[in-house]
Formats: structure tokens, sequence, C-alpha cells
């Protein structure tokens, strides 16, 4: 239970790579929070630098208010999981969990509850006297949490650590996880590239792009009030469609002019749109809010290009011109390829960016 | 801001002080052998008429002549007394036999070419001028050529020690990478033996085969022959190709192969077209690694070359048998040492992941 | 059908293990011929006289030889300290390339010259440096540390002063040869598990010991068999630096019965000796494995 501070945190590694460019962020107590992001966007690096495995170029790291920037892994009150989970392969799981006890100088018979305790709670209580070549993945991530929990540690860091294991199992893990981090209290960063993994999890959400933060919110927050294109498109399976418009205010209406449709819209529910008159603009909408419609008021209507069936819904792309547009339709639905199918969009959940700033631009009928 | 500064200052502080002590353990590293390469372009006159001797080389010679009622008299500048000494002949003439036998000793002696004709144009200048000073250019491979004049046979030696690491890479290297591959992608009985077998072969020592090798080699008409020493040192490499292949082999995952034979090779097909490429650079530094084993060796050599020596064995009785100057035995042994030290630089890439996968 | 199929895949199976066993014939050929061929005829011929017959005598003549103490005396001290100063000093090296700085890989490739430098080179090189009138003296004048009357004499010093030389020659040579088989297995090991110890509470010293060189074992076990076995076997750089008899070791009697004294009674007591060193080394790497426990690492690894 701690809270966690960063202030204006970079790494750079080498005159052209920058591992972090700016990190700013306050982690509250018991807070969940997830690090979200393509490949090389610096998740890593920021966590390695909280751990304190790396230097910081610039900036500053506060645990609890204190400054922890300078000082050793070990002083700092974390534990972490790695993403390869590195547990060392020459102790026994018992010896893996015990480690930092031990060197805490932590009674023996205190080590040894402890330890019984931890593994329990992760469900290994029974392997403690095995070494770790001799267990399945699964239960060797087992092992690199309840080393990392044994600690009772201010913060505890997850690098990716259910990225190893097969799908099943990470949803179960992710579960447990949740479940663990309910009864432990403990404020948590956990890193991922799994987007249902942080959606499922995270009390928030942190976004990051090129090594800076694009984006700080609930799971809400980034679905449906995306900062910008840049989430938008990257948060949901699949992503947000695009559409650029162009816009014009008519009286007490708005009319979004694309080349396959026209939208109107009451300009009080939309007055910031006001601005773009006669500009171009983006409208983004997410797949699930494009429904079929077979009466005449359908928006466009047009051939089916793909679909694939999901089980309990099925996705429906569409080439309007050259851009592909994707759909979630109910699997009761019958749809098959070539099929002409008028669609409609949810005009409540509709997102507006800036064409060239790609940000969002708030309007008043936001949920 | 404060603490960014201490941070900088800390790191930099480190920083300094690691290549410090890099620099302290190259120091120790280089030291020595930058005399070993020093000591090989000095002259005689360099390495035993000055003291304390010179750390490096020079690159000319500097001479006086003068004149009096004797003779001529020759000078050399020595850089120890910082003065000129004398040099040669007490006095001389300028008769062409005098001229040309002075040519000799300051070829000899201060390694430096000079011309019977400029030494005459000098001893004109002295009739005038009482004295005359100048400056010789140093031949610097001078000890090199001389090693393999005055050292008998080290030509020919030359050419037997490349013959032997030339056979012993071919033979460890088929036969070791035969067995290092079966050691990287089977089990069999006796795997363990194999990987011990390093070690064993090492347990005995190699001098100690050479009485009982000379009676099989002559038998099999290899006694004093190149062939007969590359065998006797395959014994050693083997083993250790044994160990580096199985390295690199171990390195190249088995599914490439599995890969290969799926899209319808044999397993010697996947071997010959997807493993062994990507094993040749392993190979080749496997194969340069046991050439600078036996181009280095002298111990088996010593005891089983009689006629025909290989490089080592020449420089070793040079030097344990004083036959020659110290600055001729460096030049003998830097010749011998170049080769292996660029071979050294070839496969540095390689070395560590030569040594990675095998422990006993 | 039901009853040719097994036998059809059992005989491609007998074919395949067949494989490796192919693979290995040339290595197992050549080593009866030109290794154990010879080491029996070695260990026969050490029990016999010139003339054939059977005989103790050449072993009782070593027993009773002092030099022979001598020999062993040095050669044991030889091993015990060079072994060790290499190992640390190695194992050091070894350590900091490992942090890759900048430059690592250049520092590396200077570190290694010495392990290709050839045994008469190292000689050379030392033998023109250690001489009274040497570069090391030369060196030590011109830098203003001594001056001409109070020269250093390297080489004529008593038996612990050369044996100190010798190990700190043979540590220059060899210390590049176990810190590359050290490195390699340090690189193994990856950052990760060392990084974990410090996350969870190690000091730099505390994750040195009960992480890296635990994990480092078997390496560590490797390299030091490899030097321990020729350690043993130490002459040349001796011979060249102070010739025959001045240091005596182990091997440098055998080369010197071989190869000096020429008549063929001392071969054969070479021979002996040899079968002796041969006794020594093997009892030594075989005592060395037991105390560093490698043999019970092996029996838990055949239980899983
Ligand atoms: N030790 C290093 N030296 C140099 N550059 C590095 C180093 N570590 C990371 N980088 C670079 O820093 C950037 C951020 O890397 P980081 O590992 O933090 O990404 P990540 O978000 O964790 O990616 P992934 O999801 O693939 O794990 C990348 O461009 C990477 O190439
Ligand atoms: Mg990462």
């Amino acid at each position: 239970m701690a809270t966690l501070e960063l202030v204006d945190l970079a790494k750079r590694f080498s005159k052209k790579v920058w591992g972090v460019r700016k990190m700013d962020l306050d982690v509250n107590e018991k807070e969940f929070i997830v690090l979200l992001g393509p490949s090389g966007c610096g998740k890593t690096t920021t966590m390695r630098m909280v751990a304190g495995l790396e230097e910081v170029t610039r900036g500053t790291i506060h645990l609890d208010g204190k400054d922890i920037t300078d000082i050793p892994p070990r002083d700092r009150g974390i534990s972490m999981v790695f993403q390869n989970y590195a547990i060392w392969p020459h102790m026994t799981v018992f010896d893996n969990i015990a480690f930092s006890l031990k060197l805490k100088k932590m009674p023996k018979a205190e080590i040894r509850q402890r330890v019984q305790e931890t593994a329990d709670m992760v469900k290994i209580g029974e392997l403690l006297k095995r070494l770790p070549g001799q267990l399945s993945g699964g239960q060797q991530q087992r092992v690199a949490l309840a080393r990392a929990l044994a600690v009772k540690p201010k913060l505890f860091l997850m690098d990716e650590p259910l990225s190893n294991l097969d799908a099943k199992l990470r949803v179960v893990m992710r579960t447990e996880l949740k479940a663990i981090h309910q009864q432990t209290e403990a404020t948590s960063i956990f890193v991922t590239h799994d987007q249902s993994e942080a959606m499922s999890m995270a009390d928030r959400i942190v976004i990051m792009k090129d090594g800076e933060i694009i984006q700080i919110g609930t799971p809400d927050d980034v679905y449906f009030r995306s900062a910008n294109m840049f989430v938008a498109g990257f948060i949901g399976t699949p992503p947000t469609n695009f559409f650029n418009i162009r816009c014009s205010v008519d009286g007490e209406e708005i009319s979004l002019k694309h080349s396959n449709f026209k939208l109107v819209l009451p300009l009080k529910d939309f007055s910031e749109l006001d601005a773009y008159n006669g500009k171009e603009l983006v409208v983004g909408v997410r797949p699930e809010d494009i429904a079929v419609d077979s009466s005449d008021k359908a928006l466009f209507t047009n051939k089916v290009l793909v679909v694939e069936p999901q089980g309990s819904h099925q996705v429906v792309a569409l080439k309007l011109n050259d851009a592909i547009v994707k759909t979630i339709v109910s699997a009761d639905q019958s749809v098959k390829p070539g099929d002409s199918i008028g669609f409609n969009f949810n005009l409540k959940r509709l997102h507006f960016f800036n064409m060239e700033t790609e940000n969002r631009i708030k309007t008043a009928s936001e949920i | 801001m404060n603490s960014a500064l201490q941070r900088q200052l800390r790191r930099s502080a480190k920083r300094t002080s690691l290549y410090i002590v890099l620099v302290g353990i190259l120091f120790i590293i280089i030291f020595p052998i930058f005399f070993l390469f020093s000591f090989s372009f000095m002259s005689d006159y360099e390495t035993y008429s000055e003291w304390p001797k010179p750390l490096v080389p020079s690159f000319k010679a500097d001479f006086k002549i003068d004149k009096d009622t004797e003779g001529y008299h020759l000078y050399i500048f020595n850089k120890s007394e910082n003065d000129f000494m004398p040099f040669g002949p007490l006095f001389f003439s300028n008769s062409e036999k005098d001229v040309s036998n002075l040519r000799k000793f300051i070829k000899l002696q201060a390694n430096s070419k000079i011309t019977d004709q400029k030494i005459e144009e000098y001893l004109r200048i002295v009739d005038k001028e009482s004295k005359v000073e100048f400056s010789v250019r140093k031949d610097l491979l001078a000890n090199y050529i001389l090693f393999f004049q005055v050292i008998n046979g080290a030509a020919r030696a030359v050419l037997n020690s490349l013959m032997v690491a030339g056979a012993t890479v071919v033979i460890a290297l088929t036969i070791g990478g035969m067995g290092g591959y079966a050691f990287a992608r089977y089990f069999f009985k006796g795997k363990n033996l194999l990987k011990l077998s390093v070690l064993f072969v090492r347990m005995f020592p190699a001098v100690s085969l050479a009485i009982p090798m000379v009676i099989i080699l002559a038998r099999m008409g290899l006694y004093d022959r190149p062939l007969g020493l590359s065998l006797v040192y395959s014994v050693g490499q083997i083993s250790m190709s044994i160990w580096i292949t199985a390295s690199v082999f171990m390195s190249i995952p088995i599914s490439l192969e599995e890969a290969a034979m799926i899209f319808g090779t044999t397993r010697v097909g996947a071997f010959w077209h997807v493993t062994l490429p990507l094993a040749l650079p392993g190979l080749a530094a496997c194969a340069m690694y046991s050439f600078i084993g036996s181009w280095n060796e002298v111990i088996a050599a010593v005891v089983l070359t009689q006629f025909n020596p290989t490089f080592p064995v020449v420089v070793y009785k040079a030097l344990v048998g004083s036959q020659g100057q110290i600055n001729l035995i460096t030049a003998g042994s830097v010749a011998q040492a170049v080769p292996a030290i660029i071979f050294t630089l070839i496969i540095r890439k390689y070395i560590i992941q030569m040594w990675g996968g095998v422990k006993v | 059908m039901r009853i040719t199929k097994p036998q059809l895949s059992l005989s491609r199976d007998n074919r395949k293990k067949m494989v490796p066993y192919l693979l290995i014939a040339p290595v197992i050929i050549y080593y009866t011929i030109f290794w154990l061929f010879p080491v029996l005829n070695a260990i026969v011929e050490s029990f016999r006289d010139v003339d054939g017959i059977w005989t103790l005598g050449n072993y009782i003549y070593i027993f009773k030889d002092p030099v022979f103490y001598t020999a062993l005396f040095d050669t044991a001290f030889l091993v015990i300290f060079s072994v060790t100063i290499e190992f640390v000093l190695a194992f050091g090296l070894a350590l900091l390339i490992n942090t890759k700085f900048k430059g690592s890989s250049i520092f590396l490739f200077l570190a290694m010259i010495p392990m290709a430098l050839p045994a008469v080179a190292v000689g050379a090189m030392w033998s023109s440096g250690l001489a009274t009138r040497g570069w090391l003296n030369s060196f030590l004048m011109h830098a203003g540390i001594i001056d001409d009357a109070s020269k250093i004499l390297f080489l004529a010093g008593g038996e612990m002063s050369r044996l100190w030389l010798i190990i700190i020659i043979d540590a220059w040579t060899v210390i590049p040869f176990v810190m590359i088989i050290l490195l390699a297995g340090l690189q193994g090991i990856g950052a990760d598990v060392r990084e974990a110890g410090y996350i969870f509470g190690g000091t730099k010293f505390q994750v040195l010991r009960k992480i890296t060189i635990p994990m480092l074992k078997p390496t560590i076990t490797t390299a030091m068999i490899l030097r321990i076995i020729s350690a043993i076997q130490i002459w040349l750089i001796i011979v060249m630096l102070f010739g025959f008899n001045r240091l005596p070791t182990l091997l440098e009697q055998i080369v010197l019965n071989y190869d000096e004294l020429g008549a063929a009674s001392f071969e054969r007591i070479g021979l002996a000796l040899s079968v002796i060193v041969a006794i020594i080394v093997s009892a030594t790497a075989i005592l060395y494995l037991k105390v560093s426990g490698s043999f019970e690492k092996k029996k838990e690894q055949e239980v899983e």
C-alpha cells in the first residue's frame, strides 16, 4: 500500500535511442495500474527504472513521498515478477521464495510460515521441495509470483507476467491475480500488450507510445473517451473505424458528409463541432456501434467482403471505397459474403477527432 | 536538479574508475608484448651496447667520422650515453677493402644500409672539414631477414609448420566434427565418456607419448614427417574439436533441420543444406583454433622431429641453445606469433560461442 | 500386417540407433591407435629395463632420487598457487567484461592476445625481459625507479622467488583462457536472474555468492579441471627461463630424461615418471570433482 509518483522521468540509451522520453504519473494507494502500448514503447524501461535496475537519465521517482530515484533496488521496498520468470534454477521452490526473507535475517520458523502461506495463496504449496526445472510453465509462473508476494512489497511490479502462458491459463491467472490484488491490496503496476488483459484488470490504464504517455484513464475512459486516434485505433478488437468527413452547419443542424453517406445531427448536442464548419474532420465509430439496418432508414448500403464468425458474434468486414470497415453483428443474423446490407451508426457513440492533431474533439453527447 | 547533477557526477566517477582499472589491466597485458615487438626491431648495437636499453627501436642510426694520424675513426651515437661512442675498427683507411668492411659492419651491427660510394663521399668530406656527422635509415626488418638467413632451416621449418597445422586441422575437424555432431544431436552410450575424453587425453603427459609414438610412426613410415606430427597433435585437437563443434551445433536449433526434412530432404540433406551453412562460421573458428594450437605447439615437436623441425622448434632451440642474439630470437618469436594473433582477431567473435555449450 | 509393422519399425529403429555410433567410430578408432596404444606401451615399457626384462628398477630409481621430491614439491606449489590466483583474477576479469561497457569487445580481444602467443614467444619475451640487462630493468631505469647499481636480479633468486616468478608468468599467459571459459558460462546465465537477485534484497556480493557462482558451477569445474591438468604439466617456460635442473618439476624431469640425457635407460625412467604423473593428474582431477561435489550433481540430474 503505497503511492508512487513519477515526475518528468526519462531514459536515454544512446544519442538516438530513447527508452522513455517523458513520464509523469501518480499512482494512488492500492491502485492497479496497467501499462499498455505497442512493442518498444518503453513499458519495460519504465518498470526497470521504478525497480532500480536502470539508472534514470532525468526525473525523479517517489515512493510514499520518499525519493527513491538513486537508491539500490533492494532498499526500495518493491518486488517484481519478470516476464520470463527469472526464478533461480539451482534453488528449490522453497529457497526461491525464501531468498529475500533469508537475506532480511527473518527467523527460520517465520520464514517457513510465510513461504507456506504465499505458496498456498498461489496454489503451489505442494511443490516447495522441487527444483524449477521440474515444473511446468504455469507452475514456474506461480513460483515467480509467490517469490514476489512473499516480500509483502509496498509496490508490486509485473512485466508481462502472463505472456508466456497458454491462452486458457492466462485467463485463469488473470482472475487469480486480480483476486490476490484484492486480498493483498499492494499497489501494483502491470505491463502487458494484451488489451483485454489490461481492460479486465486495471483500475487505470496508462497508454504509451514512443516513450510517452498518450492517455491515462479508467478502462471506460480509454475505451469510450479515447484521447486521440492512436488510442481509439489501439484499443478494442477490431479497432475503431475512421471516416474522413466534411462538416457543415445548417441552422439548427449539422451535417457530416462522407463520400458514401451523410450524417445529420442536431447542433445543440454537438455544438463543439460548430468551429469545424466547412472543414474536414475524422469520425470514429467502434465496430459494435455499426448495426445492421434493413429498413430504408439505413445510412448506407454496402456489399459484405468477409465474415469472421467468433461464436458469440461475428465480425463483418466491408470495403467502403478503399478502406476496410469492420462491424460486429450478432451471431443469429445470417450474413454471407457478397450480400448487400444496410448499416446504421449508433449516434450516441460517435467519436470526433481533429484531422491535423488527431486529438479528440469533446462533445456534449459523450457518455 | 541537484540530484541530477549528483547522479551525473557519480556516474562519471564510476565510469572513470572503471576505465582506469581497464587501462591498468591492458597495460599489464600489453607491456611485455610491446617489448617483444620492440626488441625485434632493434639492432645489435641497440640491444647490447646501450644501457639502459632503449624502450623503442630507433628508425635511424647517427654516425660520426673523424680523422687523426692513425687514420679515420667511426663513432655511433649512443642514446643512453647521449654521446658518440667509438664503433667498429679502431681506425681504418679509405682503401676499397676497408670501406666495404665498414659497410658490412654497419649493416650487421646497426641494421643500417649504406653504400660504399656514400662512405667514400663522407670520407672526402672528413678530409676537407676534419669530421662529418651523418645518419643512416635503419632497416627495421633486418632481424627478420637475418633470422631466416642465419638460423639453419628456419624457412623450411615454416613450411613444415604450415603443413603440420593444415593436416591437423583437416583431421581434427573431420573426426572431431562428426563426434561433435553426434554429441549435440543424439543420445548414445558412452556420451559422457566422449565428453571426458578431452580430459583423459591430457592426463597422460603429451611428451611421454612421444617415445612409443616414435616407434608407431616409424612403422608407418611417418617419423620426422609433417603428417606424422599432425597425427600426434590431432589426439589433443580432436577432443577439443568435439567440445567446440558440439557447442556450435547445439546453438543451431534442431527444429531447423526438422523443418528441412519436412520440406523433403533427408537427414543428410538437411545437414548439408541447413546445419552446415549455419555452423560454418563456428566451424571455421574451430579450425583456426586448432590451427593456432598446432602452429604454436613445441613440446611434442621437440621430441618427434629430427631433421624436419617445425618453426616453434627452431625458435625454441635458438633460445634454449643460445644460438642467436636476443633481438634475433624475438624476431623469430614475433614471426611465429603474428599469424596466431591475426587468427585470434578473426575468431574473437565466435570464441565465446565456441566455449558456451559443453561442461564437464 | 500386424506382425511385420513393428518388425519394420524395429529394424528402422536399430539403424537409427547406429547413426551416433557410426559418427563417433572414427574418434574411437583414432584414440585407440594414437592414444591408448602408446599409453599402454609406455606403461608396459616403464616396467622393463633396456634388455626387456621385467623390473621395478625404474620406479625405485625415481623414488630414491631426491630431485623427484623437489620436483614434486615445486609442482604442487605451482599448481596450488597458480590455479588459485588465475581463477580469482580470471573470474574478476570475466565479470568486468560481462558488464558490456563501451569498448568491451576490443578489450576482450586485447585480453586474449596472451592466449594466442606461442609458448616460445612467451619464453623469448620473458627471458629478454627478466635478464639482468633485460627490458624490465631498462624500463625501471628509464622510469627512474632504480639505477644501474640497484638492478634487480630477477632470475638469480632463490627457489621461492623462482617459483613465484613462474606463477606470475603462468598467470599472465593463462588467465585469458580461463576468462574465456568463465565468460562463456556467464553469458549463458542471462542478466535477469541476477537482476531478480538485486530486486529481492541482494547486494552485489550476495548475488555473486548465492546466484552467479552456484549457477556457474559446471563452467567453473570445467575451467578448473582443465587448468589443474595442465598446471601439473608445466615445464617449458621454466626451461626457457632457467634451463634444466634449476627449478625441477615433474614434467621438466621427464623431458630432461627423454631428451637431454640421451641414453636409453633414462628414457625408461622418463616413462616411469610419466606413469607417476598420469596417476597424480587423474587422482587430483578426481579429488577436485569429489570435493567440489560435481559427482553428486550428476546423480541428482539422473534422478530427475
Ligand atoms: N538496454 C538497451 N539499450 C538500448 N536500447 C534499449 C535497451 N533497452 C530497450 N531499448 C530500447 O528502448 C525502447 C523501449 O524498450 P522497452 O523494452 O521499454 O519496450 P517495451 O515497451 O517493453 O516493448 P515490448 O512490449 O516489446 O516488451 C526500444 O526502442 C528499445 O529498442
Ligand atoms: Mg517489454
